[in-house]
């Protein structure tokens, strides 16, 4: 093993040591009641609630749906983890010591095995929990329902949102992993490269350079794909069930509903956009916080444009929910071809928001708008 | 190189770091907040009235609040079933007696539901009525001076929880047990539920003040009888009852009463239960309870009432039929056109609607399912007019509008949802904070619904006010139905736990309300209708002042000769004939609240004193420049000194 790798992978041993003091793994739980939030932190040792009682409020609501009680002494695997991650520092501290490439491969082979060990049984728990219902006892049967909470992501169970995501010590694991991966990368590179000098005769210089490159590229994608994982993105209406976010109406017209996405991944959810286009004026300070900003395609309902790519056009013959009149298309002549198709009586006065109808004055007159200008003609209230 | 190989990881590691912090900080949470532009919708400006009047049951605290909407504005609190130290209630000589029961005076209940007096099924402003759940009870409370003035007991019942819910014409307040007991009471084991408890429904006639009694009581099964309503129109003459615990568990309820897939609606045909009285298609049945009434000026009475008419089912056919209802329904709502009844299955996922001519059609057919206890099991395809999807978690109670339009909570997903009568589907639905439980719109329950307000009464409030320590206020939310999306206008606090409310336009009660009472109309046998007649009077060991009270001061303000051992009473009459004019009485060391005394009436204070000196008294409610005047004093001597009786002012 180079020294780099060698010390990649005493990193990697070492960083694992963040697991014994921190969360693995996280599962909040959203409901209305729930304003202050409820959630479960596993560690190595134990299963606790993010805040004192969560974990007895959490077993005291499952028991109305026949869910088992939670009991962290009952769980083995809390019993067995600080061992096995104890083994594997132990094991990649005397792999780095010993510095023998074989050792070290055969190091990440059992850490990749155990983690994979980990999330499955991780999954099987909470099938169980989430299956295992004794309907017997319980007040709540829902036919066909479970509630299993996601291994990574968001679901709804029941009046429950449930959001399960690595803390700490998981995100400590994964980079351990990625740091041994890179070691073993380097060492790789390192040993097609030495055996291509030796092949070619040369003395040839080692490259560490090029072995680390292919570590960076490795590091990069894995980043990437847990940034994939997690890019902010519109979420899919429930028509007739989601609340606007500041009118406060039912959103259930699919021509006009539209969006912001914070970067934290919030999202925002509107039932026209005229609405939306108060809220941003009037509720969001900072608009570097927003991620984006997404609108329906009349033409095409149910449809999201990005607003910024989007055509607008207003006129009191589109009944828009908040009765701004205010729709979106995919293209100008989308938009266009939809002020056409509108009553005559309306074509004429009403794609100047705001504007007098004068008669006979020759004015040249926008007809459609860019997300911009729209923001600058919405007022409602 | 080997500089830039580092730089790489340190560029890689911080990548992967950022990666990681940017997914946790990935949720989304669904956050809640008004429309600012609500706040004109609500706003009655300084000066101004509100629309409605509206009366909102205290839960625990036993006492009826009233709020006006669409302020939510508390103007309010109305002592029912507890003691109330603020105005004397139940401390005082004159209310004492409202308090008491066959097991004695008490000073607390829990008070779930108002309902308004009704002539054609449209509240006629007359009273409001609202049951006592713990010691069965009702009490019925004049609205021109919004004081309790009639409270009757229920006897051979217990958890008077499906009360008092009125008949179109105010002819009947029901009363139900949502704990079957013995009945009678008698000593056996709780394990014996199925065979020895049974359950109670009574009807209670309401139209005559004074004269409030149970009319008849019918022997059902051991379940737990838990909300009721009235028809109306073509429904009128049947009363409707949701029951829960089918499987006559008698612990653990939480599980063992929510294993059936269907409890029952009981429909009771209470003009067939006339009939069967009159035919003498009854027994009469021992029972003792009790009746307080009390006018404004006099004493409350407390009567001796006795006896229960007892129809057994099996007696008198066609009395009630039981309605097959998915899990456990709370709310039972009978539409304004007297033709739907919707069932709040709370554990169920749809919400079922019976048809009233489905169901008499069903009775003509005998499309029964079975017989229990003499009650036939109507088949519930049979009655059933359609079931709304999706009507959200935990539904409990219903109400409707003007429009069409019925609006159910939903306890769990803590929503209110607006559904069509006609087509039974959902079309609109509004979160609301938290978890709720009843619902009002007013005149929502009658023949006659409005359309522009809905109050929404949640069980938990947690963040929508400043924080109280652990105990927090109950929350009422205020929601715009006028158009065709809710929309949320205002939240305010509410006292104690509001379970039920129903409100009236302001017009009807506001031009009826009392300001004051006449002094020449005193009927109180300590009253004095002039400072001349004011006295004190030795009776053994028995004092009574005939105390009277007018701007700024007592008549006696000094009196002497009361010795240790005395029993004092303190008659005193607010001699006031002008509007917003009380007085209070407030006597140091008695062992009771104020005396709290509207002008032209008369209250009474007990106060024993032990031991000698000379102590104050004084005007509690600040009723002129000089109220920090309106004071006395009490010369206490041993027993058994020859300090003489002397009274005066001024002198």
């Amino acid at each position: 093993m180079s020294r780099l790798s060698r010390i990649l992978t005493a990193a990697a041993g070492l960083i694992l040591i963040v697991m014994y003091f921190s969360t693995l793994w996280r599962i909040d739980l959203e409901a209305p009641q729930y304003p202050e939030g409820l959630g479960l932190r596993i560690t190595l040792t134990d299963v606790q609630g993010a805040d004192e009682f969560d974990l007895q409020k959490i077993n005291n609501l499952n028991h109305y749906i026949g869910m088992k009680e939670i009991v962290p002494e009952a769980i083995p695997e809390l019993r067995i983890m600080p061992w096995i991650i104890a083994f594997l520092i132990g094991s990649a501290l005397l792999a780095a010591a010993v510095g023998r490439r074989r050792m070290h491969t055969i190091w990440l082979a059992l850490f990749l095995i155990i983690s994979v060990i980990g999330l499955v049984d991780f999954w099987l728990w909470e099938y169980d929990y989430g299956h295992d219902l004794n309907t017997e006892k319980a007040a709540i049967v829902v036919p066909g329902m479970a509630y299993q909470p996601p291994l990574i992501g968001s679901k709804q169970l029941l009046n429950f949102k449930a959001h399960s995501w690595p803390g700490l010590g998981g995100y400590a694991a994964f980079l351990s992993m990625g740091l041994g991966m890179l070691a073993w990368g380097v060492d790789w590179r390192r040993g097609r490269r030495a055996g291509k000098s030796e092949r070619a005769g040369g003395e040839g210089l080692p490259a560490p350079g090029n072995g680390s490159m292919a570590a960076a590229l490795l590091l990069a994608g894995l980043s990437g794909a847990l940034l994939a994982g997690c890019t902010p993105e519109p979420e899919p209406f429930h028509f007739g069930e989601d609340a606007g976010a500041y009118c406060r109406m039912t959103i259930d017209d699919e021509r006009f509903a539209s969006q912001v996405v914070m970067n934290t991944g919030r999202v925002y959810k509107f039932d026209a956009i005229e609405c939306m286009a108060s809220w941003l004026e009037t509720e969001v300070a900072d608009e570097t916080d927003i991620h984006s900003v997404w609108v329906a395609n009349m033409a095409e309902p149910g449809a999201l444009l990005p607003a910024l790519s989007a055509r607008f056009v207003q006129s009191d013959a589109i009944r828009s929910p908040m009765g701004g009149g205010w729709a979106a298309f995919d293209s100008e002549e989308a938009a266009h071809d939809a002020l056409r198709l509108l009553p005559a009586r309306y074509s004429a006065a009403a794609t100047e928001p705001g504007g007098s109808s004068e008669q006979g004055q020759a004015r040249t007159r926008q007809e459609t708008y860019s997300w911009l200008e729209m923001r600058r003609h919405v007022h409602i209230h | 190189m080997k500089r830039h190989t580092t730089n790489r990881i340190i560029a890689g590691v911080a990548f992967l770091l950022l990666a990681g912090a940017v997914a946790t900080s990935c949720r989304t949470a669904d956050q809640t907040g008004g429309n600012k532009s609500a706040a004109e919708a609500v706003y009655v400006p300084p000066g101004s009235y509100d629309e409605y009047y509206s009366f909102m049951s205290g839960g625990f605290s036993g006492n009826l609040t009233v709020y006006g909407l669409p302020s939510g504005r508390l103007i309010k609190t109305v002592p029912v079933f507890s003691q109330f130290a603020e105005n004397g209630w139940g401390y005082d000589e004159e209310t004492k007696n409202m308090l008491n029961t066959s097991y004695g005076n008490i000073p607390w209940d829990d008070a779930h539901h108002p309902q308004l007096s009704q002539t054609n099924g449209v509240p006629d402003g007359r009273w409001v009525f609202i049951n006592a759940n713990n010691t069965p009870r009702i009490a019925r409370i004049d609205l021109t001076t919004f004081e309790t003035e009639e409270i009757v007991e229920i006897p051979l019942s217990a958890g008077n929880h499906a009360s008092p819910f009125i008949t179109e014409n105010s002819e009947y307040l029901v009363s139900a047990t949502r704990f079957s007991v013995p009945i009678p009471q008698k000593d056996v084991a709780i394990s014996t539920f199925k065979e020895n408890f049974r359950g109670t429904i009574s009807f209670v006639r309401a139209d005559k003040v004074g004269e409030m009694d149970v009319a008849f009581q019918i022997m059902v099964p051991g379940y737990d009888y838990d909300v009721s309503h009235a028809g109306k129109g073509p429904s009128h003459g049947w009363a409707f009852f949701s029951t829960y615990n089918v499987e006559q568990a008698n612990t653990l309820k939480e599980v063992n009463s929510s294993q059936r897939d269907k409890d029952f609606i009981a429909a009771v045909n209470w003009k067939r239960a006339e009939e069967c009285v009159a035919d003498g298609n009854y027994q009469q049945w021992e029972a003792s309870y009790l009746r307080n009434v009390k006018n404004h000026s006099g004493m409350a009475r407390t009567e001796q009432l006795s006896g229960s008419r007892m129809i057994f089912p099996s007696d008198c056919e066609g009395v009630i039929y039981f309605l097959p209802t998915p899990k456990s329904p709370h709310g039972v709502d009978v539409d304004p056109t007297g033709e739907y009844i919707v069932g709040g299955g709370k554990l169920a996922t749809v919400l079922p609607v019976h048809s009233f001519t489905k169901m008499l059609a069903a009775i003509e057919n005998e499309a029964f399912e079975g017989v229990v206890d003499g009650i036939p099991v109507l088949e519930y395809e049979a009655v059933m007019a359609g079931e709304v999807e999706n009507a959200g978690l935990g539904p409990l109670h219903t109400e409707f509008d003007d429009k069409g339009n019925a609006y159910t909570t939903a306890f769990l997903s803590s929503e209110v949802v607006k559904w069509d009568i006609e087509t039974f589907t959902v079309v609109d639905r509004i979160p609301v904070y938290y978890s709720v439980g009843h619902l009002m719109v007013p005149g929502g329950d009658s023949r006659q619904p409005t359309g522009k307000y809905l109050v929404a009464l949640n069980k938990i409030t947690k963040d929508r006010y400043l924080p109280t320590g652990p105990e927090l206020a109950h929350s009422a939310q205020l929601i715009d139905i006028s158009g065709d999306k809710m929309e949320m206008l205002l939240d305010f606090p509410t006292m104690g736990e509001p379970h039920y409310a129903q409100a009236i336009a302001a017009e009807v009660i506001m031009d009826k309300q009392v300001r004051m009472y006449r002094l020449e109309d005193n009927e109180h046998p300590y009253a004095v209708t002039s400072e001349s007649e004011t006295r004190v009077e030795r009776d053994g060991k028995n004092v009574h002042v005939y105390m009277s009270a007018i701007r700024s001061h007592f008549a006696p303000d000094n009196i002497e000769g009361i010795h240790v051992g005395d029993k004092v009473y303190f008659h005193v009459t607010n001699l006031e004939q002008d509007w917003d004019v009380p007085h209070g009485l407030a006597m140091m060391g008695a062992i009771a609240s104020e005396l709290l005394i509207m002008p032209g009436a008369t209250k009474t204070l007990v106060w024993e004193p032990l031991a000698e000196g000379v102590y104050p008294f004084y005007c509690t409610d600040f009723c002129s420049a000089l109220h920090q005047e309106m004071q006395g004093y009490v010369r206490v001597s041993a027993a058994g000194a020859n300090t003489p009786l002397t009274y005066h002012t001024g002198e």
